[in-house]
């Protein structure tokens, strides 16, 4: 089954394998720059290793197989291991109970689950013969996305509960839900942001209001992450302050600068051009994933690579929003380059399984 | 054919996820647009606020320079303390910061919200909070550094006054600029700022510009905490310049136990007639300066401040510049120089009599004894008022007017130290403008004029000023405390620039002036008990009444006694030193003024003559202290 002959590897879709991998060794430098006393960037990198590794696996494997007979139990797995945080093995991070403390390794359950829960949304849609999708197919999403995101909610990650918004988004959406019930859906969310913020905590309402209205907030309370990241990226100017050389992320005013803040952090350091360098790899990456989809023999591997699209997408506008100050700090990091193993390792998972489709593309 | 079977869909699945596809498109070029805005359009303003961030300048507190005595003797100086610094710009929030303060620091709340609330202060400038910190508050700020880095202790020179309430109103004090002070134009031309600390009495005030110094400053690259990273450029402080003032700190420590001792109030100024310098300046009740150097925060709310600011006592008040008093008979002396200077007597060829008093209008006006109908000598060795009371007369008020005032009577020295009166002297246009119901000048008024009565009130110092000069042969010099400015690297030495009026006085008129307030010390005149054997000091007595004799009651109604005298007088050199004493409500000057102003030249003529100072004589004040020449 797993098919290693020239011709395949000729197939591949290499742009989107290599892509990441820039993106990946980019942010290796911007993690070390931010964190040089600590071997972050090393985890970073046996991560990549571990993610090609995954992402090799996957390419050469029938993703429909994946999809039919192995997300059940990777979706299961996943909701065992998000119960797990919840127990006395899970270990808190910077406010979040989003952490799994095995011996020798910690993982971040809630990065798996997105992916399998993407892949148990694909197996649906892969056993629907007819077109659109009925209310009766509408339920049946929403519940499978319910399971991951009580449990995320219970760990207070409220950033990652957010990301599932967007897949099921996709899925609904590409699975040709009237477009009568879109406009319904897009009403219902709106309202439902409005509805919700009087209930928010107080930092979070400052969170946002520091993106609407910056000038009416305290510089040294909440909003104080958003005005330090936005001067960090104002400050590094067309060509930045030279790697290692920003003054922002190496003095600490800009917070978490190897993690959620690596964009900015970066953005000081290599200027407008490491950003634009950075955008013009992600295009890359979303443009070749979608066109595989557009280019999938069935609606299930096109749905699924699109739900990838849907949640990387959403992690790199919500994470670099925040960095220039157009979204709210919501714990998002940036895909392939936040400093994070799981991350990695899942996103790769993905792009194998996109691979895997681009690969199947003729075969019947 | 896969494909195919997708169009063959009732929606148009393609169409969707091009939708999808623009849609990120769109918002992934929204991005790139954003950071265009920040990094090339604002890019000056963020590499400004980076640079904010990184930068602080921290300001090193110059030392004020000190404050010596004639012969180096340092009186006030520094020491360093550790004070309790709060930088408003790392605060997170003011109720925060001090809540802690408060809590843990021991700071009173509301001075340190004052402090800090204070819209008039720069953000960046280091605010004061408390001073004198104990070692377990340096240990809580060290131990809280992460928590607060706001809140520092640093290391800063504190004024310290060496001897405590010794010359207090002299050297005077220290506190924080006032905000009415700081809306006076004069202050602000002298460019202080909100929070500095500067000299608020006597010569800390007078010569703060010169004692102030320049604050020097460290620029240092900090991280987010505000720790300190590296340093990237210093400035030293500029120290304040020295003074070398005029006092002797001996003389002045003598001329203070004569009133410690007695437990006595009022004042007592040494100064050297030929060139004006103080050598000694006493005011008693007197203060410790020490207190408000401690308590710079928020003084006027400190019950160590107020216990000296609002004392009924007035300790801060400098008696010799700042009180007025009748001048009584000391007021002679420059009667007979006028009276000589204009002819209308003689050394020897003019008597008045005495008559025990003057009959003026319907009023009898005493004389304190009977003494016949003396010449001039006489009349200031015994002190008669009716020889006086009848000159008077003579002259007519116009003329006494007239020369007090060359004297310099009823106007300021122009001696470098803040606050200083004018005095009264009457005259005729002053009762009509101060009595307009008996407006007219009458004989009575001249009476009780001619011996420094009624309503003359004039400071001390110009007493001592104007009197001075006539025994040098009328050559008066303006007080003064400042003796020279010891340079730095950046500042120039200065000295006193002295400037000497004079005014023309016939020889006859000096000496016999000389001889009669030698006699009153040596020929058993009203001041006998300041004599020392051949110290030829000459001297005049003098009561100011308080109150009408008839209507004395406590202590507090007893007059003032005054002794102003000089030596050597009535010999072939020039006087040397000056002294006036004024003892509050110790009633005759010859027996409770008289004695203090001995010991001081007894003071003066140990150290010049090479022997040790008599403390515990002069500490008795009673018995003539032998002076070994």
């Amino acid at each position: 089954m797993v098919d290693f002959s020239r011709k395949t590897l000729r197939d591949l879709d290499w742009p989107v394998f290599l892509a990441p991998v820039a993106l990946t060794l980019f942010g290796c430098v911007g993690i070390f720059s931010a964190s040089p006393t600590t071997d972050f960037w090393k985890k970073q990198l046996v991560a990549l290793v571990l993610g090609v590794i995954v992402a090799g696996v996957f390419a050469f494997t029938d993703y429909r197989k994946i999809m039919v007979e192995a997300a059940p139990f990777f979706y299961a797995a996943a909701l065992l291991l998000l119960v797990l945080v919840l127990t006395p093995l899970g270990a808190t991070l910077n406010g979040n109970r989003a952490w799994l403390r095995l011996p020798g390794i910690s993982v971040q359950p809630s990065e798996l689950a997105k992916v399998a829960t993407i892949l148990m949304l694909a197996r649906y849609v892969s056993q629907k013969r007819e077109g659109g999708l009925t209310i009766k197919d509408i339920v049946f999403l929403t519940a499978i996305v319910i399971p991951p995101v009580m449990l995320i909610f219970l760990e207070k990650d409220t950033g990652t509960v957010l990301t599932y918004g967007p897949i099921l988004g996709v899925f609904l959406f590409l699975g040709g839900m009237r477009k009568v019930l879109v406009g319904a859906s897009l009403v219902v969310v709106v309202a439902g942001l409005f509805a919700v913020y009087p209930h928010l905590k107080p930092y979070q309402r400052e969170r946002i209001n520091v993106v609407i209205n910056p000038e009416k907030v305290n510089s040294r309370g909440y909003g104080y992450q958003t005005i330090q990241s936005e001067i960090a990226v104002g400050s590094g100017g067309v060509v930045g302050k030279g790697i290692t050389h920003g003054t922002q992320g190496r003095l600490g005013f800009l917070p978490y600068a190897y993690s959620d803040f690596i964009g900015a952090s970066l953005a000081e350091e290599t200027g407008l051009i490491g950003v634009l360098f950075i955008l013009a790899l992600y295009t890359i990456f979303i443009w070749r994933l979608s066109l595989i989809a557009l280019g999938s023999r069935d609606r299930a591997g096109a749905m699924m690579v699109m739900g990838f699209v849907g949640l990387f997408t959403f992690h790199i506008i919500c994470n670099l929003g925040m960095v220039v100050g157009l979204m709210p700090i919501m714990g998002i990091p940036l895909p392939l380059m936040s400093l994070g193993g799981t991350s990695i390792i899942s996103v790769f998972a993905c792009i194998g399984l996109a691979l895997s489709v681009r690969l199947r593309r003729f075969v019947n | 054919m896969s494909k195919s079977n997708l169009r063959d869909e009732q929606f148009n699945f393609e169409l969707r996820l091009k939708a999808v596809l623009y849609l990120i498109m769109a918002m992934l070029a929204a991005l790139a647009i954003r950071f265009w805005v920040l990094q090339v359009s604002h890019h000056q303003v963020y590499q400004q606020q980076a640079e904010n961030n990184r930068i602080r300048e921290i300001p090193i507190i110059a030392p004020r320079g000190a404050l010596l005595d004639r012969n180096g003797v340092p009186l006030v100086d520094n020491t360093p303390a550790f004070n309790i610094v709060v930088s408003p710009d790392l605060m997170t929030g003011l109720d925060e910061t001090v809540k802690v303060l408060v809590e843990n620091l021991n700071v009173d709340r509301t001075d340190v919200v004052s402090q800090l609330a204070d819209p008039k202060r720069p953000k960046s400038q280091p605010v004061l909070v408390k001073q004198n910190a104990t070692q377990a508050d340096r240990q809580w700020v060290s131990a809280h550094e992460y928590e607060h880095p706001e809140i520092t202790a640093e290391q800063q020179p504190q004024r310290i006054y060496k001897y405590r309430k010794l010359a207090s109103q002299v050297l005077g004090y220290i506190g924080q600029i006032s905000s009415t002070q700081l809306e006076e134009p004069k202050f602000q031309e002298m460019g202080y700022k909100p929070g500095d600390i500067i000299g608020q009495a006597g010569l800390e005030r007078t010569y703060d510009q010169i004692l102030r110094g320049k604050n020097g400053k460290r620029l240092v690259v900090v991280d987010s905490r505000g720790r300190t990273i590296r340093e990237l450029q210093k400035v030293d402080p500029i120290k304040g310049q020295d003074i070398v003032t005029t006092l002797d700190i001996d003389l002045q420590r003598a001329a203070e136990e004569q009133f410690d001792v007695t437990g006595q109030t009022g004042i007592a100024v040494a100064m050297n007639p030929q060139n004006g310098e103080i050598l000694a300046m006493v005011s008693k009740p007197s203060f410790d300066p020490n207190v408000f150097a401690e308590h710079v925060i928020s003084a006027e709310n400190r019950d160590e401040v107020r216990a000296i600011t609002k004392d009924p006592n007035k300790p801060l008040l400098n008696k010799s510049i700042q009180e007025i008093y009748p001048t009584g008979s000391t007021w002679k002396v420059m009667m007979t120089t006028a009276a000589l200077e204009e002819g209308i007597i003689t050394p020897t060829g003019s008597r008045f009599t005495c008559g025990g008093g003057i009959q003026v209008g319907n009023r009898f006006v005493h004389c304190m004894g009977s003494h016949g109908s003396p010449e001039i000598h006489y009349a200031v060795v015994h002190s008669c008022d009716g020889y006086f009371y009848r000159l008077g007369l003579k002259m007519g008020v116009d003329r006494i007017h007239d020369w007090v005032a060359r004297f310099g009577m009823g106007q300021r020295t122009g001696i470098d130290l803040p606050g200083e009166k004018t005095g009264v002297i009457p005259d005729r246009e002053w009762k009509v403008k101060t009595n307009p119901r008996d407006p007219v000048w009458k004989d009575f008024d001249t009476v009780l004029a001619s011996v420094g009565q009624g309503s003359v009130a004039v400071t001390p110092i110009q007493l001592l000023r104007a009197e001075s000069g006539i025994i040098m042969g009328g050559e008066f010099h303006t007080p003064h405390l400042m003796k020279e400015v010891k340079p730095t690297e950046k500042a120039e030495a200065k000295k006193y620039e002295n400037k000497a009026v004079t005014l023309k006085l016939s020889p006859v008129t000096v000496e016999t002036v000389n001889y009669a307030v030698w006699g009153v010390v040596n020929e058993g005149g009203t001041g006998a008990s300041a004599s020392l054997p051949g110290l030829n000091i000459g001297g005049k007595t003098g009561t100011a009444q308080v109150i009408a004799k008839e209507k004395v009651r406590t202590k507090a109604h007893q007059d003032h006694g005054w002794f102003i005298s000089f030596a050597p007088v009535h010999t072939e050199q020039k006087p040397e030193l000056a002294v006036v004493v004024l003892t509050e409500h110790g009633g005759q000057g010859g027996r409770t003024s008289a004695p203090k102003a001995r010991m001081i030249f007894a003071s003066y003529y140990s150290k010049k003559l090479g022997h040790p100072v008599a403390r515990e004589l002069l500490a008795k004040n009673d018995q003539p202290t032998q002076i070994r020449q």
